[in-house]
């Protein structure tokens, strides 16, 4: 996915995308008569493109009985998530085929899914090649920003610049003559900045609920809910290294070299998987459980020697479609459990080393050791 | 009590700053800063707005904090191998043409980030020297070369070797002579690609060419013994050893081979074994002048004269020829009743490159039996196999237009040539050049084709260091640039189209194979491909015979003492060697051993002809004509000689090593066909000019306290703790108001033996990898904030003229009572439940109080960020230069505090291994980086809790103390009295 370079080189890339367009010969199965039309490489005008995007938007048949293809492929970027293929990755994916293959994957898709929506679409060969026409334009344009917001940072700087006006007429310009005005402003301004500096600095690398889109619509739901997929399958060092692991692509294909189709989003998702895999290219997933480069955390430590469960700190991933950031991921959050965690003690042979531990437990002056009692809360546990 | 000191200026009372400018000149400075108005200047208006803007643009940025989005990349398909977040060790061989080590590479990744001893290579077990555990940052070096040139123009591998191809079937059908310069190469496979290459033309000659040369031991050993070899010297058979001139512990032939030998023999209380006595005879002060027992000093001129009384004297008591000679300054008849009475048990060597002192040296060594046990020619030494005669012929016929080809590998003539003006000139007669190197250095652009080879980590290699003792080299990363193998490219240009790895194997197949006793090839590969080693017993030949005639034939009975003027020595510098890693920042920054100074070659001078000069440290001197050179008073350097450093003044060697110090390869002069490294002369000059040296010498001062604890081995028999007596009065006085603290489970501790630590450097650079400590610079070093963790200290005692030295490590003590964590304020340094004293860099605030309040100055301030930052461009900087960076290990931020952790990453590592393994931990399986860089074994990590650990026991040994326990502070490092083999000293 190269969009930035798209964005840049529009000009180059519609002269590129004219010059496939030309050169790549286009066999078709079925020749019907209007297939010369859907082959034919021409320029569109302003208001052809208008009527590609009333086409997608659904705003030309208003009769016709299925959804306008902006009802399933977002057009702008959504928090929500949205199993459907967004209306670019369909556009680029079509950027070097021609009106005829989208055609064909409009009104007689494969997957069984599909079928059912696109079902009842009554679009001539001209509209076709008009909606590719927009979807060609929209996949150099991208995906549109969502209306912006007022963010704290704009309300932030309009209050320092309020308090800063405020202070600078009290003492030098004195053009307000009424000074209650000036307290006023500069009570509820200094009220504000100074809540931002406490809510916002307490958050500073704070983002609980981070759920952000991934590049392949992966479902931990499906896999590791719906079809019991272990977690460690996937995340195989979990056991004995630091690093959980991300899945390589091959293990992608154990099952993938057959399953085809998926439940929630088609076949669509598994194709870029199966695409990134044949390319040789690998998935650029996002982290959602972000520790800093100063904190050591070994999950071998805490699956294997601890005998946690993935959940305990993960949450129920197995209920989650998108994967969320379930904990705060504080200092805080760490030494609460270390404060009350119990460690395999007895069934351990390493902890046999702690010998006044041991004599105490034999005498029964106490019964569990906690992680904090074995040093579980010092700084070089996991600082250094 | 004995007075210990750290300099001349301090033996003399004199209080010094910091490089040798007194208190009163730094007050001087001090106070012109003020008259400059620089502390005067006061803050203006248009200042409060910058800080104002500053302040509220940086308070609207944290406002809306957000962190960037983190990716996590998997493999599309996983290498079996490789598990995301732990280590891969690949087992390898390092040799650079001048040192070898087997070794173990860890990656992380894909990317070496540390070197350690390969334990299972016997030549260096576990020990490596600093250069070794440096060499993976030199893989790092922007400086490397990138691709291939013809002419300095960039070209494909296909275009290179095209040309390159026609060119030597040109010159050969023209019946032109092709020869191949390089450096050592003892890799068996290589030299039967080499004499492969040769065949494919008329003419062909391989020259093999050393920085600093063994020619002399190599041509008297084929005058003596018919075998041109470095003997191997077993100084754990040795009972006595007299040693001329020759730093084995610090950098003749191989210190890292030797030092677990010598210091095995040094231990006073090894049982059945008398501890080994060191004589050494030197005009500087070097690392093994310091170590032995008895130094005498001696002008170079001296050492024949020497030589010839000793053999003298031994052949007078067994009838032997003897050779012409007066009685030199020196009473040698100890010595001669010492080696006579421990005949066959002793040995005597020289490191100077004269064939006649090194034929009077074998002829002692004969005379008293020691080819037997302690000298073994049969097992040499595979280290260096240059003949200076060959190279001076090549220059001679390359200038006289006689060679049409000159291939040159893994060589710098250009720069360590003694007469490099003539060989850059026989270089331009030459028709076909092509240089091979791995890194910028001053020969490359010189020829025409420039055909960069890998780093060493990159290749495929084999070695064999002593016949019969074989080791395998293989590639630890991708190569990070369009290079290839010196070999490859021979392979290339005689047509064969083999893969260097095929040929490597085909080759370990036929000769080395049958060999072993495993049924099939493949599995014999991997075992030793998994090793690293490969040993198999050579046929004991005949013992070496001894060619006494030869020797009476040879010598030359006229011996010549120089008498006036000055003889200056060129020696290689424990931390720079030859030069090859001048652009390495960690070699660069690491202080010299014995004068503890950095970034600079000086001139070492004997301080009684610094009174007679008036020169004081710092002071530029001329010597001879042409040679301008910062002076430094050093105490035991020998009157009327000066040492000064090789391997500095470096033109084009890259950003670090480029203009630091001064060049004396040119000074490098030949007599009799060998190379002699040091001239006379009678002019030395002091130009009364003050130069900036970066002396870590005053650093972290510990002033003039019971530091080191010594004795002699006499004393120590009739009782162990004689010179430690302070340690029981002590221990006796020891009360605290505050309860015990009682660790459960692990207490961790160091013992360090001050015996057995020659004082190498090995483990500062092993801990700097490690641990990613930066590298400040000189200006830096000059202001007293070098980095290093553990650093080595030096202290004198007796007089400058001849002191005693004594090395000690010295890493953060973890004291159980430590000063430095009441006197935190934000209790960023705390301690452990297993006796850990803690620093926590997110805590600090740079407070420095614990540093002040530390009595043994072991806590390091980051006064700057050393990452990222265009000032301290070394290898935290460019991407590339980061890849080295220990992944385990915080980077540390401008502000904190930093100091020994004792490796708490590998404690933590090792500790989720026994657990995941469920057993306890084993007694010696945490290593601390500089535990196990050490070849001595002087430095032992484990747990004090465990009353049969190696440690604990060390602490129980009467030997042991700790470093101002009169304090109270209970470090939890311990160090073993230094017992010398030495008579005692009145004092």
């Amino acid at each position: 996915m190269n969009d930035s370079v798209l964005s840049n080189n529009i000009r180059f890339l519609l002269l590129i995308i004219l010059l496939i367009c030309i050169t790549t010969p286009v066999h078709s199965n079925f020749i019907q008569a209007d297939d010369s039309l859907l082959n034919k490489q021409r320029a569109f005008k302003a208001e052809e493109l208008t009527k590609g995007e009333r086409l997608f938007y659904g705003l030309v048949y208003r009769d016709q009985k299925a959804v306008s293809c902006a009802s399933c492929h977002n057009t702008s970027f959504s928090d929500e998530l949205n199993w459907n293929p967004d209306a670019i990755e369909i556009s680029r994916k079509y950027t070097n085929k021609s009106a005829d293959d989208l055609s064909k994957v409009l009104l007689r898709p494969a997957v069984e899914k599909m079928a059912e929506v696109h079902n009842g679409y009554q679009f001539t060969p001209e509209d076709i090649v008009l909606i590719k026409a927009y979807m060609d334009k929209l996949a150099v344009i991208g995906l549109k920003q969502s209306k912006p917001v007022i963010t704290n940072l704009f309300l932030f700087i309009l209050a320092s610049i309020l308090f800063l006006f405020s202070i600078t007429d009290l003492i030098i310009l004195k053009k307000i003559k009424r000074q209650w005005i000036h307290f006023i402003i500069l009570f509820a301004t200094a009220v504000f900045i100074t809540n931002s500096f406490v809510t916002e600095g307490l958050e500073v690398g704070y983002s609980p609920e981070y759920e952000p889109d991934q590049p392949v619509k992966f479902s931990h739901e499906v896999h590791a809910g719906q079809n019991g997929t272990d977690c460690i399958y996937c995340h195989s060092f979990a056991h004995y290294s630091k690093s959980a692991g991300f899945p390589p692509e091959n293990v992608c294909m154990n099952c993938h070299l057959l399953v085809r189709n998926g439940s929630r989003s088609g076949a669509f998702e598994i194709a870029k998987v199966i695409n990134y895999y044949e390319e040789m290219k690998p998935i650029e997933w996002i982290k959602v459980y972000n520790l800093p480069d100063h904190v050591f955390f070994s999950h071998a430590q805490h699956v294997e020697a601890g005998g946690l469960k993935c959940q305990e700190c993960h949450g129920a991933v197995e209920e989650m479609d998108r994967i969320r950031l379930n904990q705060s991921l504080t200092m805080g959050w760490c030494i609460d459990c270390h404060r009350t965690k119990v460690v395999n003690f007895q069934n351990n042979r390493f902890y046999s080393d702690y010998k006044n531990m041991a004599e105490r437990i034999r005498n029964g002056e106490t019964d569990s050791v906690t992680v904090e009692r074995l040093g579980g809360t010092e700084c070089m546990k996991c600082h250094y | 009590m004995k007075k210990y000191w750290k300099s001349v200026e301090e033996f003399h009372g004199i209080t010094v700053g910091d490089n040798g400018i007194s208190e009163e000149k730094h007050k001087e400075e001090f106070l012109e800063l003020f008259e400059n108005g620089l502390l005067r200047k006061t803050s203006s208006r248009r200042d409060f707005f910058k800080i104002f803007g500053f302040s509220l643009s940086s308070a609207a940025l944290a406002a809306s904090c957000k962190r960037p989005v983190q990716n996590a990349i998997p493999y599309v398909n996983h290498p079996p191998e490789i598990t995301p977040g732990k280590s891969l060790y690949y087992a390898t061989s390092f040799f650079d043409g001048h040192e070898y080590s087997g070794i173990l590479v860890k990656t992380r990744d894909g990317r070496p980030v540390k070197i350690e001893g390969n334990a299972l290579s016997s030549f260096n077990n576990e020990g490596t020297s600093a250069r070794v555990q440096a060499s993976v940052l030199s893989l790092y070096d922007d400086a490397r070369l990138k691709l291939p040139t013809v002419d300095n123009l960039p070209v494909n591998w296909d275009t290179l070797d095209e040309q390159v191809i026609k060119d030597l079937s040109g010159i050969n059908s023209e019946d032109g002579e092709i020869v191949l310069l390089t450096s050592t190469i003892n890799s068996p496979s290589t030299i039967k690609l080499i004499n492969e290459f040769g065949t494919r033309f008329k003419k062909f000659r391989w020259v093999q060419y050393d920085t600093v040369s063994y020619s002399a031991i190599l041509e008297a050993n084929l005058i003596c013994f018919g075998k041109a070899a470095i003997p191997d010297y077993h100084f754990q058979n040795a009972g006595y050893v007299v040693s001329v001139n020759a730093d084995f512990l610090g950098t003749w032939v191989s210190p890292v081979h030797f030092i677990p030998k010598y210091t095995s023999r040094r231990k006073p209380d090894s049982p059945g074994q008398e501890m080994l006595r060191h004589i050494h005879f030197e005009s500087g002060m070097s690392l093994t002048g310091s170590n032995a027992d008895k130094r005498i000093k001696i002008r170079p001129s001296e050492e024949k004269q020497l030589l010839t009384e000793l053999y003298n004297r031994i052949a007078a008591r067994q009838s032997g020829k003897e050779f012409q000679g007066s009685a030199g300054r020196y009473d040698v008849s100890e010595i001669t009743e010492s080696l006579i009475s421990s005949k066959g048990k002793s040995i005597v060597l020289s490191g100077t490159n004269n064939v006649e002192i090194q034929l009077l040296i074998n002829g002692i060594n004969s005379l008293l039996g020691n080819y037997a046990d302690c000298i073994d020619l049969n097992r040499n030494l595979n280290i260096a196999s240059g003949i200076d005669s060959r190279v001076e012929e090549l220059v001679n016929d390359l200038n006289e237009g006689k060679v049409k080809a000159l291939l040159m590998y893994n060589v710098n003539p250009v720069y360590d040539y003694p007469g490099s003006g003539n060989f850059l000139a026989g270089l331009k007669n030459t028709v076909v050049t092509v240089n091979m190197a791995c890194s910028l250095n001053e020969t490359v652009g010189k020829a025409k084709y420039e055909s960069p080879v890998h780093h060493y980590l990159e290749s495929w290699n084999d070695a064999e260091i002593i016949p019969g003792q074989l080791s395998l080299a293989q590639p630890c990363i991708n190569p990070l640039f369009d290079t290839r193998s010196f070999q490859e490219s021979l392979l290339k240009w005689s047509g064969n189209s083999l893969s260097w790895h095929d040929y490597l194997m085909a080759n370990w197949e036929k000769e080395f194979f049958q060999k072993s006793d495993l049924p099939d090839f493949r599995k014999f590969w991997e075992v030793c491909l998994g090793n690293g080693v490969f040993s198999y017993n050579i046929s004991d030949s005949k013992p070496v015979s001894f060619n006494k005639e030869v020797l009476s034939a040879s010598i030359n009975s006229k011996v010549s003492v120089g008498t006036y003027g000055f003889e200056v020595i060129l020696y290689e510098s424990v931390a720079l060697g030859t030069g090859l890693y001048a652009n390495n920042p960690w070699l660069m920054e690491l202080p010299d051993p014995v004068s503890r100074h950095c970034w600079d070659n000086v001139a070492a001078v004997s301080p009684a002809d610094a009174e007679k000069l008036g020169i004081i440290t710092g002071h530029l001197i001329k010597i001879g004509e042409n040679l301008v050179i910062p002076a430094f008073i050093q105490p035991g350097q020998a009157e009327g000689t000066v040492s000064i450093a090789l391997g500095y003044g470096h033109t084009n060697s890259g950003p670090v090593g480029d203009n630091i110090g001064v060049n004396v390869y040119p000074f490098v002069g030949l007599i009799g066909g060998t190379r002699v490294y040091g001239f006379t002369t009678g002019k030395l000059e002091n130009t009364l000019k003050q130069s900036q040296l970066a002396l870590t010498q005053v650093h972290h001062s510990m002033e003039g306290r019971p530091i080191v604890r010594e004795t002699v081995l006499s004393r120590y028999r009739s009782n162990p703790s004689s010179g430690n007596e302070l340690h029981e009065e002590y221990e006796l006085k020891h009360r605290t108001l505050y309860p015990e603290v009682n660790y459960d489970g692990f207490h961790w501790g160091l013992a360090i033996d001050l015996n057995s630590c020659v004082g190498c450097n090995s483990c500062v650079i092993a801990c700097q990898a490690e641990n990613n400590i930066p590298v400040v610079g000189k200006a830096e070093v000059r202001n007293r904030r070098i980095m290093h963790w553990i650093k080595i200290d030096r202290y004198y005692s007796e007089t400058p003229d001849n002191p005693k030295v004594y090395f000690q490590p010295l890493t953060c003590q973890h004291c159980d009572n430590a000063p430095c964590e009441n006197v935190c304020p934000v209790s960023a340094t705390n301690h452990s439940s297993e006796g850990l004293n803690q620093m926590t860099y997110n805590r600090c605030i740079g407070t420095k109080y614990c540093i002040n309040n530390c009595p043994y100055k072991v806590r390091r301030f980051n006064w700057f960020r050393y990452t990222n930052n265009k000032a301290f461009d070394f290898n935290t900087v460019s991407d590339l230069g980061k890849m080295v960076l220990n992944p385990d290990v915080t980077v540390r931020e401008r502000g904190v505090v930093e100091k020994c952790s004792f490796c708490v990453q590998r404690i933590q590592e090792k500790k989720l291994l026994a657990k995941l393994e469920n057993r306890t931990l084993k007694d010696n399986e945490i290593k601390t980086a500089c535990m196990q860089a050490c070849p001595s074994g002087a430095i032992v990590f484990g747990n004090l809790k465990d009353r049969n650990s190696e440690v604990s026991k060390l602490f129980q040994n009467p030997r042991n103390y700790h470093l101002l326990e009169e304090l109270h502070t209970l470090p939890s490092v311990g160090y073993l009295t230094k017992v010398w083999n030495d008579e005692e000293k009145k004092s």
